[in-house]
């Protein structure tokens, strides 16, 4: 009792006489039984649709019964667990139809590239049978459904082909009569990763015909014809149209799942250092702001040209004000792509806690290129200024007239352009220091050694110039 | 910071996609995650996020997701199956400015529907809104904590604004919650998957893969998780996941309050409006304006009892949010009755206090009970959006 992986001795199998899903869960209980499993380790992952009905079916394995396509994503996100869980050999067995496999396609793709260690067996009978025949992406050319009335004219999906183009390592395809296929699925099951059997059935209820045939009933059977005469021929007559191939197809060489090599990665990891703690703060510093109405914060905009080095020059503009105990918010903003275009940073420091993060005046405004004054331009910045905000700006900047305290220096041919945004900076604070010197090397040491010298040339580019006496309004 | 909550709370499963605001969480779990030891991974769409982080958790990790609205909008189904299914997971939802694509770097607080009214059904979801940093890392533990205790997804509401401005917390200061674990169910007991004796109680919980069989659905089910048509039983199940919710309501309440016993206005935002609220409130209170605050940390479910409290003795009641129709005013509105009831509200940028404080100032009380549905002004002009993007 409570062991057994097989059907329910007294099942009473719940599927349309002659359906195929009959066949596929009595063969998947002869494989589950030949392999001999502890019924625990299994789970089996059901769809939406007829196939969904099974997981009563087998009273002692777990089964979770998903939304529609999500049984192979619900059954990737189980599998992946065992990479960080200890060891129990899960293994999910996804049940799911053509309509599931065709709207949780992403799913199956992504779960053989990941070679996650599960089975699916997609039950194709070719049309959505549960919800009145509707015909799927698995649809035969030319088939009769209750949705293509004149015969389906899309071609089908060749889920094999696809699969084994995402790196599937396990890949057959069935008759649901076939007498070997309780063989086959045990093979699935058994093997160490990504396993599909795509088993071939036609629906009792609404299997399709195909249009010519269907022109011949239209005489003496009006009505919408339901089955066919013999699965059997139709399902060979499918085959042979589609040119699928029977049995197991050849596939990628075993590999390991993404869980093996997860879990081998994070064994072979070093310990991680912690976060390089950032220093007491200077607490007798003064900070030295008058200029602004409230006269508690700084709003300072800082903009350039992407890849040159502006945002993580704010950062660490942003850290030397922490290194003296002030505090500091950052917003970044940049085009839709990020290495091209303008970048920019607005920092806004205050000895006080900043609750709103907005700027309602700018006190500076640092451009360094001309893609970042032109976008202060754009994004209304500049009509933000006031006879007092101090614009500190590249030499090379094609400007018109703006309202403030302008100052140009050659950042960009001092400096380089991608110590420009730093140098702007470390100028800004010589003139006026908001943060005093000290903080930078506060900032330097925190840095890791090979940024250090890059950062203290941009820094002294920008000392030298501010104690050249360029702090004189241009 | 959201990113530190999870781990703090013992978060082990992370499946994100990119989505501006919210990749940052990504980025950082893809780092922090596996350096500690748990499963961090990219997943090919927000759909399969979520499923992935329901498939583990249903074997018993905690797991997360970060997205924005357009990767909620396709989460929602996965979501209601985590609801049904009782499986705990946590999503956090940074905001940006929607519909649809809308601007990917621009802050909103307009997915309070979105984020609450999204189930067949209308079940309370729990929504938890950090309006900085600090409480970035509180409330993360709070979703899971509670996301583990009732077995319930629970939604981390932030937006652009919080969740990509660099500020600096006192680590000292962080608030660091005793993690809450789900309850396991004994091995050895032959249980029902739901048994509850009352319809408020909370299942325990038992994962795939261990010696208790899981029958897991999202189909309504009896007490044994099996699949029926509705029955007396099979709708206690289904009013069960409710009324778990609302039985802690009240425990769930976390606000921040600042009132003002001489105050006949009340302040109410969350969320990044919040800040700019509370600055708005320190104004009013310089020029001799008594208003009390109230920052509500909770939106669901609705934290009425605290709601009532600080609005006890008040006439005329303010939401600021920034969306243009005041969604949580909207769900609040039942729970004022007979008091005045009027939005501050705004789209495109954030509001800031001087908007607040105008707003608060013209209303005055005044104008007549009905008559200022919201405060919208050539002032606070809706700057267009500029870019799109992922």
């Amino acid at each position: 009792m409570g062991n057994s992986t097989c059907l329910a001795g007294d099942a009473k199998l719940p599927y349309c006489r002659g359906c195929g899903h009959g066949l596929v869960v009595r063969q998947l209980s002869r494989a589950l039984e030949a392999l001999n499993l502890p019924p625990r380790s299994m789970v089996l992952t059901t769809d939406i649709g007829c196939v969904g009905l099974a997981d009563s079916l087998f009273p002692y394995l777990h089964t979770v019964h998903t939304t529609h396509g999500r049984s192979t994503a619900m059954a990737t996100g189980m599998a992946l667990a065992e990479a960080v869980l200890p060891a129990t050999g899960l293994k999910p067995i996804v049940m799911i139809g053509d309509g599931g496999a065709m709207i949780g396609l992403l799913h199956l793709v992504h779960a053989a590239q990941l070679n996650v260690d599960i089975t699916v067996l997609v039950h194709n009978n070719f049309l959505f049978g549960m919800t009145g025949g509707q015909h799927s992406a698995f649809t035969p050319l030319d088939w009769i459904t209750s949705t293509t009335p004149e015969g389906n004219r899309v071609p089908p999906l060749d889920l094999l082909s696809l699969l084994r183009m995402a790196h599937a390592g396990f890949l057959a395809r069935q008759f649901a009569t076939d007498s070997n296929l309780g063989e086959v699925i045990a093979d699935a099951i058994a093997f160490p990763g990504f396993s599909l059997v795509e088993i071939l059935e036609i629906c009792t209820g609404y299997g399709g015909l195909k249009s010519e045939a269907r022109s011949q009933l239209k005489t003496e059977a009006p009505s919408f014809p339901r089955k066919r005469e013999s699965t059997g021929s139709a399902l060979r007559d499918v085959v042979k149209r589609q040119g699928y191939s029977l049995g197991r197809i050849e596939a990628e060489p075993p590999r390991p799942s993404f869980g093996t090599i997860y879990r081998q990665q994070i064994e072979s990891r070093n310990p991680v250092p912690e976060n390089p703690s950032f220093h007491s703060p200077i607490s007798s510093f003064q900070f030295p702001v008058s200029r602004s109405q409230d006269s508690k914060r700084l709003h300072i905009v800082i903009a350039g040209t992407a890849g040159e080095i502006v945002q993580s020059s704010a950062a660490l503009l942003c850290r030397a004000a922490l290194s003296v105990g002030l505090y500091s918010t950052q917003k970044n903003d940049n085009p839709v792509t990020q290495g091209s275009g303008f970048s920019l940073s607005e920092i806004c420091l205050s000895p006080q806690p900043i609750e709103y993060t907005g700027m309602e005046r700018v006190d500076v405004v640092i451009a360094a290129s001309q893609e970042g004054w032109n976008e202060l331009q754009a994004n209304g910045t500049l009509s933000q200024l006031t006879s007092s905000t101090l614009l500190l700006l590249d030499a090379e900047l094609e400007i018109s007239h703006p309202t403030g305290r302008l100052i140009r220096q050659p950042f960009r041919r001092d400096a380089t352009p991608k110590r420009a945004a730093l140098a702007a900076i470390a100028f800004w604070l010589g003139m006026e220091p908001v943060v005093p010197s000290v903080a930078w090397d506060a900032v330097l040491a925190s840095l890791p050694v090979e940024r250090r010298e890059d950062v203290s040339a941009a820094l002294k580019v920008g000392q030298d110039l501010a104690s050249r006496g360029g702090a004189c309004a241009a | 910071m959201v990113a530190e909550g999870a781990l703090a709370a013992g978060c082990r499963f992370f499946a994100g996609y990119p989505i501006t605001p919210a990749s940052e969480i990504y980025e950082v779990m893809m780092h922090e995650l596996v350096a500690r030891g748990g499963l961090a991974l990219s997943a090919p769409d927000e759909i399969s996020s979520l499923c992935y982080c329901v498939g583990a958790s249903l074997r018993g990790l905690k797991a997360m997701t970060a997205t924005s609205g357009p990767g909620w909008a396709l989460m929602s189904e996965t979501v209601q199956y985590a609801l049904m299914t009782e499986t705990p997971v946590v999503i956090a939802l940074v905001q940006r400015l929607g519909p649809s694509t809308g601007g990917a770097t621009q802050g909103a607080q307009g997915d309070i529907f979105l984020a609450e009214f999204s189930t067949s059904g209308g079940y309370t979801i729990p929504v938890f809104a950090p309006s900085n940093a600090a409480e970035c890392h509180e409330l993360t533990q709070q979703a899971f904590n509670w996301s583990e205790r009732l077995r319930s997804p629970v939604v981390l509401l932030s937006d652009k604004e919080v969740g990509m401005t660099t500020e600096p917390v006192e680590e000292t200061a962080l608030a660091k919650l005793v993690p809450v674990e789900r309850t396991f169910v004994d091995a050895e007991a032959a249980i029902a998957a739901y048994d509850v004796s009352r319809v408020e109680d909370i299942p325990g919980f038992a994962p795939v893969g261990g010696g208790v069989k899981v029958t897991a659905t999202g189909s309504a089910h009896d007490r044994q998780g099996r699949l029926r048509k509705p029955s007396p039983e099979v709708v206690d199940m289904l009013v069960h996941l409710q009324r778990k919710v609302e039985a802690h309501a009240a425990e769930m309440a976390l606000v921040r309050s600042d009132l003002d016993p001489d105050a006949s206005c009340l302040l109410i935002s969350y969320g990044i409006t919040a800040r700019a609220a509370r600055e708005a409130v320190r104004l009013l209170r310089n020029e001799g304006f008594p208003i009390s605050f109230l920052q509500l940390q909770t939106l669901f479910p609705v934290p009425a009892e605290a709601l009532h409290w600080a609005a006890a003795g008040i006439r005329t009641v303010f939401v600021a949010e920034e969306n243009l129709t005041g969604q949580y005013r909207t769900v609040l509105a039942h729970l004022l009755n007979g008091k005045r009831l009027l939005g501050i509200n705004k789209i495109g940028s954030m509001i800031s206090p001087c908007e607040i404080v105008r707003a608060i100032r013209r209303a005055g009380g005044t104008i007549p009970r009905g008559d200022w549905p919201c405060t919208h002004s050539s002032d606070e002009a809706v700057r267009p959006s500029r870019k799109a993007g992922v």
